[in-house]
């Protein structure tokens, strides 16, 4: 082994989570992942080296040619679909496709190396940061984002100095603060919508250690920018909410996962960290960078992407809370619910309980896209007019337009239609109109859209992204892509919706994990809401 | 369930199909029921593998549970209601099996030949009557023409990831040769960089082959055997190359053997065999191997009768025996022959050379 090599391991396998570490430390050297480096990180960790070659594999990104860890990538998302990504991609020397790189507010991201730049086709491309959210149109309360556009948020002085809302959760203790936060209603902000008081308890009174808090910062799902502006402009927060998440858990380790696709968003966290040394005390906190892996957004295949196995999500029960990274216990929360925390712990339950609309407590950060006037991020108290969102606060389409389909949970809420927009941003009334509201992720359509075109990319995607541990998804994804495509399958518009239908059905009956159980939502709500158009597609075959 | 009292009796058992039955601490659903007599379908499972959970297949049921969940990663808890067969999860059966066999739709026409499990794909296509006509499209895995070893056929066509190859080579026989390479549709079984099995970390055990649930991993030297005539046998025996004492099957085609089998229940060895046991049995009839006695006259090797080679042979271990001793004799049995002649080789030494100098190759 190349003593250059030697060094880089001996670096890594010392720290906590090393194997993501190493590879990216191998890929920036060299520009790929090479033969070499792939022998050197399985005899330097003692992992099997095919184990680690098909783990490589699994990432969209460890570039295994010379050169390609630079080569540009361009956005293919399904907002910058309809900017032109395709003419984009034309464009650049030795480009590639990437999926929705969460930048569906800006103009088309290209990941070059180390940095995202952004582009229309013919305009070249250009450093921009990260857009903040717009003011709120209605200048309602906020909780993630009341403070998030002061300038020199993302630094400790700016950030108010010290860790106020940790001190008052080491003063209240972690019985006082569970009641806190079970009463003000915080659930998981990244889709599961699972109580965040729970959870903690459930690692605070799990047997065994050291305890971990993760967190989820692998933001893939197509039409989601949320955390990316949380993490970029108030990262003090989000590593707040984890030092508050330890102290009531007993948690010593934690880890950010963030995804590849934030390149600058790693720089802000680990200067962030560095700042709040003094603050953390005995809490260690690391980044983790992810490869590209859409899967690795799921909680149990992202503890086996930090601790380097292949990342196939587990079966649960075991939950992390018992079971989680290395088998301990764990708590894996969201960038926007750990956000949340620091203004609950400090203003009280009752304050961000009553941010929400009648029964719902609390805000919701919503990623909107696509076409309308204003796109962006907009916290919304939770039980929001739909409506008021899509035409007040972002201005609806554009001039002579109208309104065809949403997304709702990025793609994973499937669709919903004109006839949904009286709906309110809750789970409740969004699940009654047989969707979620997920991660937040909203992405318009406008009447120039076709509909089965933005359906067959949608599940191209979950094909695509499909991890390949379960048949239902792994086989179901790619048949339905097939038949959206119309490249196989019924060409008879009843046998073709019977077929579809019974595929999704099982689908979302049988399948192991969310990807599985949600994607034939794209199928099913454009059956119920565009069966005209499904008709004109086979038609036209 | 005798000997339990009424809360421990209550402690374990469940509704199975709507018959109230005991289980034991750590069983899983669908332990419990292949233990009853119904077992539901599975193409990921494996006794000696830790359950994946990834056919699906084996969902069942169980009261206030959102979905069907899979019964072999689900452990059985007191007071669950679990149904298995259902009109909802045999109609979600047969669509899943109409999707795998889309993918595989020659599965009927596999060879036995190939391996143990060859045949539960297509065992599981004629139970749902599925023939690869529904839901056609493209197929995935890719069989590695390439890797002309003598043994493994790699004949990805077939595959349908179920892993059972990759999670054996990894927890029974722990090689971790193979792996899992790719996402979603286009998972494959690979070695480091998509090598040959010559190049990895393979040890040839064949015991990927013995779970593979298709015959997309297949025993070469039994498949060369397919055109043989004659009913297919199996004689159960013990392996003699070691002393480990690996119960396995001779598979036979009236005189000739056509393979090897691992027993699943070998108490020894539960399924497992190395490359000797499981692939090294083409000399018993490979046509250099000597059917007559050779003697050597003037110098020649030349055929004679066994009477002649018996007195020659025993002529020439008098002699030793006279003009060194009978510790001079040492006699090491092959570890190729038949049980009955290791059996009789020590009995000669021990009774005739009136000496303990015996051993096997297998040992020594």
């Amino acid at each position: 082994m190349r003593s250059a090599d030697s060094d880089l391991i001996a670096r890594w396998r010392a720290e906590p989570a090393p194997l993501l570490g190493l590879l990216h430390a191998f890929h920036e050297r060299d520009g790929h992942l090479s033969d070499e480096a792939l022998h050197a990180v399985a005899e330097g960790l003692r992992m099997s080296l095919a184990d680690l070659y098909g783990t490589v594999e699994f990432y969209h990104h460890f570039s295994r040619e010379a050169g390609g860890r630079d080569a540009p990538r361009v956005c293919g998302g399904p907002i910058c679909k309809t900017r032109g990504s395709d003419a984009l991609l034309a464009e650049l020397d030795g480009a590639s496709p990437m999926p929705c790189a969460g930048r569906c507010d800006e103009p088309i991201p290209v990941l070059c190396g180390g940095e995202v730049l952004v582009g229309t086709p013919g305009g070249g491309l250009r450093a921009a940061p990260t857009p903040l959210p717009p003011p709120n149109p209605d200048g309602l309360e906020e909780c993630c984002f009341a403070r998030v556009r002061e300038a020199g948020r993302a630094t400790l002085a700016g950030y108010g100095g010290s860790y106020r809302a940790l001190a008052r959760a080491r003063e209240l203790g972690g019985e006082a603060l569970l009641s806190e936060l079970d009463a003000s209603g915080l659930v998981g902000r990244g889709g599961a919508g699972f109580s965040t008081a729970r959870k903690w308890r459930a690692v605070r009174e799990a047997a065994g250690g050291p305890k971990t808090i993760v967190c989820n910062a692998d933001e893939g799902e197509p039409g989601c920018f949320k955390d990316r502006v949380l993490l970029d402009h108030d990262p003090h927060a989000v590593l707040e909410g984890m030092a508050v998440a330890a102290e009531v858990t007993g948690a010593t380790r934690g880890f950010v996962y963030l995804r590849y696709e934030y390149p600058h968003t790693q720089a802000v966290l680990e200067r962030a960290i560095e700042e709040a040394r003094g603050e953390l005390g005995e809490f260690e906190l690391n980044v983790r960078r992810g490869a590209g892996a859409y899967i690795c957004g799921e909680e149990t295949s992202l503890l086996n992407s930090l601790e380097g196995a292949h990342p196939f999500p587990r079966n649960r029960p075991p939950f992390p809370v018992t079971h989680g990274f290395e088998g301990t216990p764990t708590a894996v929360n969201n960038v926007e619910t750990l956000a949340s925390v620091p203004p609950i712990v400090e203003r009280g339950a009752d304050w961000y309980a009553g941010l929400g609309l009648g029964k719902e407590r609390g805000t919701k950060i919503i990623s909107l896209s696509g076409d309308v006037r204003r796109p962006g991020n907009y916290e919304v108290p939770i039980g929001f007019s739909l409506t008021r969102l899509l035409f007040d606060w972002a201005g609806g389409p554009g001039d002579g337009r109208g309104l065809q389909a949403i997304t709702m949970a990025g793609l994973s809420g499937g669709f919903l239609g004109p006839g949904d927009f009286d709906a309110t941003l809750d789970e409740p009334c969004l699940k009654a109109r047989g969707s979620f509201l997920g991660a937040g992720g909203v992405m318009v359509f406008d009447d120039r859209r076709d509909m089965v075109d933005v359906a067959r990319q949608a599940m191209a995607f979950f094909a695509d992204e499909s991890c390949g541990k379960c048949f239902p998804c792994r086989i179901g994804t790619q048949r339905l892509t097939e038949r959206l495509a119309g490249v196989a399958g019924p060409t008879q518009a009843e046998a073709w919706k019977a077929e579809v239908g019974a595929i999704g059905d099982t689908m979302s009956q049988l399948s192991a994990c969310g990807l599985g159980i949600a994607a034939p939502l794209i199928t099913e709500s454009l059956l119920r809401l565009f069966p005209e158009r499904v008709d004109e597609a086979l038609a036209r075959r | 369930m005798t000997g339990t009292t009424p809360t421990g009796a209550a402690s374990n058992r469940l509704t199975l199909d709507g018959e109230t039955v005991a289980f034991e601490e750590g069983e899983s659903l669908f332990e419990l029921a292949r233990r009853h007599g119904d077992a539901v379908s599975s193409l990921c499972f494996d006794d000696r593998l830790e359950p994946l959970g990834a056919c699906r297949l084996c969902a069942v049921e169980v009261e206030g549970q959102a979905r069907p969940v899979a019964s072999c990663t689900t452990l059985a808890h007191a007071g669950m209601v679990v149904r298995t067969r259902t009109a909802d999860l045999e109609r979600h059966r047969r669509i899943l099996t109409d999707l795998i066999v889309s993918e595989n739709p020659t599965g009927a026409a596999i060879d036995s030949l190939r391996g143990s499990a060859s045949q539960e794909l297509a065992q599981l296509a004629g139970r749902y009557e599925a023939d690869g006509r529904r839901f056609g499209g493209a197929r995935s895995g890719a069989s590695r023409a390439d890797d002309a070893n003598p043994m493994i056929l790699r004949d990805y066509d077939h595959c349908i990831s179920c892993y059972r190859c990759v999670r054996i080579c990894s927890e029974q026989q722990g090689d971790d040769a193979i792996s899992v390479g790719g996402r979603g549709f286009r998972t494959r079984i690979t070695t480091e960089f998509d090598g040959l099995l010559a190049d990895s970390a393979c040890t040839f055990c064949g015991q990927c082959v013995q779970t593979c649930p298709t015959g997309a991993l297949a025993d070469r030297r039994a498949l060369e055997h397919a055109e043989t005539p004659g009913e297919l046998a199996a004689t159960r025996s013990i392996c003699p190359y070691c002393g480990v004492g690996c119960s396995l099957d001779i598979l036979t085609k009236g005189e000739r053997i056509v393979g090897v089998r691992p027993a699943p229940d070998g108490p020894a060895n539960e399924g497992a065999l190395c490359v000797k046991g499981q692939f090294a049995w083409e000399w018993v009839q490979h046509p250099d191997r000597l059917t007559n006695p050779l003697v050597r006259k003037d110098g020649e090797l030349v055929e004679a009768s066994w009477d002649e080679a018996l007195d020659r042979a025993a002529e020439g271990f008098r002699e030793v025996a006279a003009a060194h001793g009978r510790e001079a004799v040492y006699a090491v049995a092959s570890g190729r022959a038949p049980h009955e002649s290791a059996y009789t080789i020590q009995k000669l030494v021990r009774v005739c050379f009136q000496t303990n100098q015996i051993d096997n190759c297998s040992r020594s």
